[in-house]
């Protein structure tokens, strides 16, 4: 033992610097000490400055003696000041002991640096994604040039592949595969009995063209863009417009859209298409992701949390156009550079920028050409006789002068207090009608006055309406004293009998000779809610003798307040708002008569008669508008006008937000103005600026990136595709991340294919997702058996990552609860429009509940396909979860795939399983007759698409006739065989 | 295995069988789940399922039970005792800058509306409504200075319980039991027990598994309910199944799939779906058991005051119902850790709404958490006095926290307003020092007195994961190209509460 160590130490070679040190520095020095920054003025890749510069504490090295080297020291404390590679550096990652011990011990062996060594950042850019996609020449001969590339490199590992698989087998894949659902007993026996050798071919172009392939597609591309019919987060209100773009998809899927196209649309589809309702309706991708209601309706943009919200619902774009069509984790670089990819932090900002205009919102649409083109008109002619009335009416103005400003701004007020949301104060509520409560004004100073108005309010709450928490008896005082302890005088005590007709009428209180600068009303015996009490008064006013309201706009103190929003508050006591004032005689009425009046007097003769006709013409428009087809709305990334906190962009006609580059990602960090534009990675080949004009519009910057993410130069949407495409057929992509194409995700498996395949979907099939299909499935990598046993095979490539045979696929739960609807003879196939709900709403007026356990599991419109499911967030439907559905909260480029106790109790006790297997029976029943045999032979025929054997036949009428016929067929829906196709 | 691999920066050769297990079960796309859920048995690990996986760290506690204050307790009424808020009550609030609080709650200063009293060696001083956790202050170690990144509901529950503020992301327990699996396959790893009057904000996204294998997900389970777990039972569509059809139609079904597994003998996942049905068998019995309150004794009961069981509740919140379902709670939390359960969270309070049925207090700090807290207490108290007379409380770390705290200043009165910049957390324990306070506010309870270094979410985990034996940069999973970890980039263990 011994003298192995000691010879091991004796032989210990020194450090190799060009081998061991060198590769080091590249990796965790250089960003920022190398040939492109110098920090400090230090570097590391070239000796003299290495061994003698640097401002602070030159030489950091000092050959022979870490001890003394500060590197060493900088490397080596994680608490130092000057800690290196800094937390926040764009490497992160400190040096572990053995690296810091290997730099020390380099340091003290001399600090070795030969002349020729040389060290070099390896250049990010230079990685397989993003090469330029090559077209490979095919290896060997074959129909199918997929084949020539997989078997090249199964012979190359002395592999080869197995057999075809039986046609009954082929079969019920391809039919799961391209249209997510078993093919009928039937169509398996017509398949296996056909004898064309062209049959294979004809039954994938025919399932190719069934609308039921689109749907299937859809699904896993919903997965992808994370698609859900809620927001998500808290108060997760439901979507009941994002469906027309679960729709498109469908629909763009099943007309094989260009695939080209298909991103563009998504991106950008109004400005690139105008007029179609593939162009609108696709822009749901953009609003696909989670949205924080809150942060968005209740924090406006000012405040730091409302900041935080905007700018992740702008990740949440930014991550989903780029992860969708590039495979790129641009997200990765919002707090600091991409730390294994080249993506600098600024080009993480840049691409916020490109959808820095737009929020998620509904957004309505005329989905026919023609009643767009005729809307438009209609709008413009609106807009102008609106602009020519504008004209009169400015004319008018500065005609009439004072008395119309005057009387405009009498019927501004008159309309708000009508339909205005400022209701009034309100009191805490009270459990006793005799808990006393007070309001009072603060005139500001001491004044004279003649008359206290009280104004009632309305409020529907229990049916109150008019008069609403006037109460029951209630005195008003004065005083000087805003505690009201001294030189109180009591002006008036009254109750409720004093309310008029109708009960918002005003309360006038005569005051002769009161003088005070606080004036309290104090409700001694409260108003009756329900089973409650409260005080609730619209508007306080204390008249003087020149009829001037001087409590307007003063300060309101009181005993206490519910201060809800604008709803209920102090200060709208004294806001000029009120029932009342917006319905008193000669309110507004007599105002527009007065208003009418002095245009008359005004005005010229022609005037008036163009002012007619401009009317005339006016409501024609609006007629023939309101005639057009009603127009659809989709829930899309737009530019939003709205009110409150959540104002989008519209009122500033959709101008983009600026957008700063935020240290550490934190919105109270922010940085240089940065301006929309495309990954700077593939610059020059491909440039990442746009060419924008500077009035351009919005959608221009999201036209540029839809562009970008096009063009034929592009490598990496082409090549994120056809993977994607390669992944759902196989189980596995040739990149098994298809959300990854960096250094965190994995590397092709068969790059020569994934290259080819993407030169050739891109350049000879025009982007024809059908014809990838196509070429795929009638492949015989495809189509060989997945139940081979080949122990070589097995040895070497166990992950079957070379596919020397089919993998056998575990269904999906869409796909999984579709067969079972299938079976049973259940499935509803119709297409489109709203989703099934398999769910009851509770309290949807705050923060819904969505009560899975409360709906009907045998509710026939549930029957639908589960592609048609109303998708919830915050509640994720608890079968489909325990079946590994999609977390619409997250991209989701791969399912999970889970076994589990819970799984297997979903299975076995769910409502819908058991609801299925019970119509099941009762199918199977009305179709083979009351023979439990033929039962049973029928039950597995329809689940499993082939004959049952002798035992499972004997097994299953034994079995039958002890439990019943539901009972069996519950079994077999249970089976491994149903949920695993070969 | 590189891409998916748990532990991938750690990993320590294993038995070749078990990797190669997993690779067939998915690719590491349910491996190590499964292999928590049904590596025992079927492969003989030579590992003991009670010890980590991977111990980076040696373990101090085996389990968490979590109770999570949904809608954000006020520190300042229950345990941040400030009594300058007593001197300067009434008078208006300065806090020396300009503050963005969430409704602009901003009015005077608002004293503890609850008296202190000091407890234990310690001295703790305790807000009156939480006395009875007096008796456990010399356990418990409390964190003053907490911080939140967001001042909204949502996004700050979602950052304390998964440790980021978007949706999307793995629950704590779904870590703890992907990282350390199941100590009792016959039971869920992580459970949930939600407010008895439904879900706090984000609902299942606070304890769902997210990227992680599906079972890492917290099982919701309802204490009292008829069913406690979703699809124990047959659903009442299924009145054609009976215990005799239930018990041959498992053995049918595990004689037809193994006939067909027979044929396809490489693919391990046709056995492990038996399996599961088998472990499935188990839990239908184990489950119901493990939350049957009715086999605690009479002493037991009284402990947690669950030996009277009012029939009905009022409408409004009261004393009487919060003690009640909070305790309930705590005792379906203590006997399912007895049974093995890694991770239990207890929420207490809804999600937000009209009237109010959680921590929210903007409008009357006394009317709603005046019987919360006292509920909490009341059970937490009895659970901390319970796992102590079992000799559990030395291995089951018990953490107190909700999103954010509340502000010193009053809103309309007697409410207050959320305080995301300070709030108070505490812990007990599972390895944790007793009777200390570590981190203190400010004068008001405003913000962290050492503004610089305050206690965060990521420090509240890192620690957690640190007594369960998991350094807690390394337990990680790979998704859209980041190693993703509870603590996302952040934390720090707080060594000063460790014992």
């Amino acid at each position: 033992m011994w003298p192995v160590l000691a010879l091991h130490l004796a032989l210990t070679p020194p450090v190799d610097f060009e081998r061991e040190i060198a590769p080091l520095f590249a990796a965790k020095c250089l960003a920022c000490h190398g040939p492109n920054k110098q920090r400090s003025g230090f570097r590391l890749d070239v000796r003299s400055i290495a061994l003698e510069g640097g401002e602070y504490s030159a030489p950091n090295i000092r050959p022979g003696d870490a001890d003394a080297s500060p590197l060493a020291h900088y490397i080596a404390d994680a608490d130092h000041d000057m800690a290196m590679p800094p937390k926040s550096g764009r490497t992160g990652a400190r040096m572990t002991a053995e690296e810091v011990a290997l730099i020390r011990r380099w340091i003290d062996e001399g600090a070795v640096w030969p002349d020729s060594a040389s060290v070099a950042v390896a250049d990010q850019r230079d990685w397989w994604s993003l090469e330029p996609i090559a077209r490979p020449e095919v290896p060997g001969g074959g129909s199918n040039p997929i084949d020539g590339f997989v078997r090249a490199r199964l012979q190359a590992a002395g592999l080869a592949m197995a057999p075809e698989a039986d046609a009954r087998t082929l079969c019920r894949r391809v039919y799961f595969d391209l249209t997510g659902l078993p093919p009928t007993p039937e169509e398996v026996d017509a398949f296996v009995a056909d004898e064309d050798p062209a049959k294979y071919a004809r039954l994938v172009d025919r399932l190719l063209a069934s609308p039921r392939y689109g749907e299937r597609w859809a699904r896993h591309w919903l997965d992808v863009v994370h698609y859900a019919d809620t927001h998500g987060y808290d108060k997760d209100k439901p979507r009941e417009h994002a469906w027309p773009y679960r729709d498109y998809v469908i629909r763009a899927l099943n007309a094989d859209t260009p695939y080209p196209r298909f991103v563009q649309e998504q991106i950008a589809g109004d400005a690139l298409f105008p007029g179609t309702r593939d162009g609108v309706e696709a822009l749901g991708f953009i609003a696909a992701g989670p949205w924080d209601f809150i942060g968005h309706e209740e924090v406006p943009e000012e405040k730091i949390d409302g900041q935080f919200a905007r700018h992740f619902d702008r990740d949440d774009m930014v991550g989903n156009a780029l992860g969708t069509f590039a495979s790129t984790t641009v997200q990765c670089a919002q707090c600091h550079d991409h730390k294994f990819d080249p993506i600098p932090q600024e080009d993480y900002y840049a691409l916020q920028s490109v959808f820095a205009a737009v929020d998620r919102a509904d957004k309505r649409f005329d989905p026919a050409p023609e009643v767009a083109a005729e809307r438009s008109a209609l709008g413009d002619l609106r807009t102008r006789l609106v602009e020519e009335r504008r004209a009169l009416d400015a004319a008018f103005a500065a005609a009439a002068g004072a008395e119309l400003a005057g009387i405009d701004a009498g019927i501004a007020r008159a309309e708000r207090s009508g339909a205005a949301p400022e209701f009034g104060y309100h009191s805490e509520i009270a459990m006793d009608a005799a808990a006393a409560k007070w309001v009072q004004v603060d005139l500001g100073a001491s004044h004279a006055f003649n008359t206290v108005v009280l104004l009632p309010c309305r409020d529907d709450y229990n049916g109150i309406g008019d008069g609403f928490g006037f109460p029951m008896e209630f005195r008003v005082e004065s005083s000087d004293d805003a505690e009201f302890t001294r030189d109180v005088v009591t002006l008036a005590r009254g109750t409720d009998a004093m309310l008029g007709t109708p009960r918002t009428a005003p309360v006038a209180i005569d005051t002769p000779g009161a003088m005070a600068r606080f004036v309290r009303v104090t409700a001694t015996t409260l108003a009756p809610r329900s089973g409650d009490f409260i005080f609730a008064l619209a508007e306080l006013q204390v008249i003087d003798a020149a009829a001037r309201n001087l409590a307007e706009g003063q300060p309101v103190a009181s005993l206490d307040s519910i201060e809800m929003g604008e709803r209920w508050r102090r200060t709208n006591l004294t806001d000029g708002i009120a029932p009342a004032l917006a319905a008193a005689p000669g309110g507004i009425d007599g105002l527009r008569a007065r208003r009418d009046e002095l245009r008359r007097r005004t005005e010229t003769e022609s005037t008036a008669q163009r002012r007619g006709e401009i009317e005339r013409e006016l409501a024609q428009a609006e007629s023939a508008i309101a005639a057009l087809p009603p127009q659809q709305t989709v829930y899309a990334g737009t530019v939003h006008t709205g009110a409150g906190a959540f104002r989008g962009t519209g009122a500033n006609g959709g101008r983009p937000r600026e957008i700063r580059v935020l240290a550490r990602g934190q919105v109270t960090a922010p940085g240089a103005v940065v301006q929309p534009a495309a990954l700077s990675v593939l610059d020059p080949l491909l440039p990442s600026r746009f060419e924008l004009a500077a009035d351009a519009p919005e959608s221009a910057r999201r036209t540029a990136l839809a562009q970008w993410l096009t063009d034929p130069r592009n490598p990496l949407p082409w090549r994120s595709i056809v993977n994607r495409v390669w992944h759902y057929h196989f189980g596995r992509g040739i990149v098994d991340t298809p959300n990854d194409f960096g250094r965190m995700g994995g590397a092709p498996s068969h790059p020569e294919l994934l290259d080819w395949l993407a030169a050739t979907f891109r350049d000879d099939m025009g982007g024809s997702l059908k014809s990838l299909h196509r070429l795929i499935v009638t492949s015989a990598a495809y189509r060989q058996r997945a139940d081979h046993a080949d122990p070589v095979a097995e040895s070497q490539d166990r992950d079957n990552r070379l596919l020397w045979r089919a993998n056998a696929r575990k269904l999906e739960a869409e796909a999984l609860r579709d067969a079972v609807l299938a079976v049973s003879g259940s499935l509803d196939l119709s297409m489109g429009g709203p989703g099934y709900r398999d769910f009851v709403i509770e309290q949807p007026e705050h923060s819904p509940h969505y009560r899975y356990d409360l709906a009907d599991p045998g509710d026939a419109s549930t029957f639908r396909r589960s592609v048609y499911r109303f998708i919830v967030r915050s509640q994720m439907q608890p079968f489909m979860t325990a079946l590994d559905c999609a977390d619409p909260s997250q991209r989701v480029d791969r399912r999970n795939q889970s076994l589990s106790p819970n799984q297997a109790l979903a299975y076995l006790n769910n409502g819908f399983m058991l609801t299925q297997a019970a119509r099941f029976a009762e199918r199977v029943r009305r179709e083979a007759g009351d023979d439990a045999g033929a039962q049973a032979a029928h039950a597995l025929r329809l689940a499993l698409g082939r004959a049952a054997t002798d035992d499972e036949r004997v097994r299953l009428v034994d079995f039958t006739r002890t439990h019943g016929l539901e009972n069996t067929c519950r079994v077999i829906l249970n089976l491994n065989e149903f949920t695993f196709v070969d | 295995m590189r891409n998916d691999s748990p532990f991938h920066r750690m990993t320590a050769p294993r038995a070749l069988s078990r990797r190669d297990f997993l690779w067939q079960t998915g690719g590491g796309l349910g491996g190590v789940a499964l292999a928590s859920m049904l590596g025992r048995d079927a492969f003989a690990l030579a590992d003991d399922a009670l010890a980590p996986a991977m111990p980076a760290v040696a373990p101090k506690a085996k389990r968490v039970v979590q109770l999570f204050m949904s809608g954000a307790a006020s520190h300042l009424d229950l345990f941040d005792f400030k009594p300058d808020l007593i001197r300067y009550d009434g008078k208006p609030s300065d806090f020396g800058e300009k503050v963005e609080a969430f409704q602009d709650g901003l009015g005077p200063w608002l004293r503890p509306v609850w008296d202190f009293k000091p407890y234990g060696q310690c001295g703790k001083m305790l807000g009156e409504t939480v006395a009875e956790l007096g008796a456990h202050v010399d356990d418990i170690a409390f964190i003053h200075n907490v911080t939140s990144r967001s001042g909204v509901h949502s996004t700050a529950t979602m950052l304390a319980s998964t440790g980021f503020q978007l949706p999307g992301f793995p629950g704590a327990g779904c870590w703890v039991s992907y990282g350390l699996g199941s100590m009792n396959e016959n039971l869920p790893t992580f459970v949930v027990l939600p407010d008895h009057r439904g879900m706090p904000s984000n609902g299942v996204k606070n304890w769902d598994s997210a990227f992680l294998p599906n079972q890492h997900s917290g099982t919701v389970i309802y204490p009292g309910a008829e069913s406690p777990m979703a699809d124990l039972h047959p659903h009442a569509a299924g009145r054609f199944v009976r215990e005799a059809s239930e018990r041959d139609a498992q053995e049918l079904l595990a004689h037809l799939n193994r006939t067909h597994a027979e044929a396809r003998p490489d693919d391990a996942r046709l056995d492990a779906r038996i399996r599961s049905y088998e472990l499935a068998a188990r839990m239908q019995l184990s489950a119901p058991e493990a939350v049957d309150m009715k086999a605690e004794p009479e002493h037991v009961l009284r402990l947690y005051g669950l030996d009277r069981n009012p029939e009905t509740w009022d409408k409004d919140i009261n004393d009487t119902e919060e003690s009640y379902v909070f305790a309930q709670k705590c005792l379906t939390a203590r006997r399912l850790l007895e049974r093995g359960v890694r991770f239990v969270q207890v929420w207490s309070g809804n999600d937000n709404s009209f009237p109010r049925r959680n921590w929210d207090s903007h409008e009357d700090i006394r009317r709603d958490h005046g019987p919360l807290s006292r509920g909490m207490a009341r059970g937490a108290a009895a659970l901390i006095a319970d796992l102590k007379q079992r000799g559990m409380l030395e291995d089951t770390l018990v953490i107190w926290t909700t999103e954010f705290g509340r502000m010193p200043s009053s809103q309309s009165g007697k409410g207050r307003d959320h305080n995301p910049f300070v709030y108070t957390n505490w812990m007990c324990g599972g390895g944790i020092r007793g009777g200390v306070t570590h981190g203190e506010s400010d004068q008001w309870g405003y913000k962290p007195l050492d503004r610089r270094n305050p206690t965060t979410t990521y420090d509240i985990h890192a620690t957690m994961l640190h007594l369960l034996g998991i350094d807690h940069t390394k337990l990680t999973w790979r998704h859209n190209g980041a190693d993703r970890r509870l603590t996302d980039v952040h934390g720090h263990v707080i060594a000063p509460i460790v014992a």
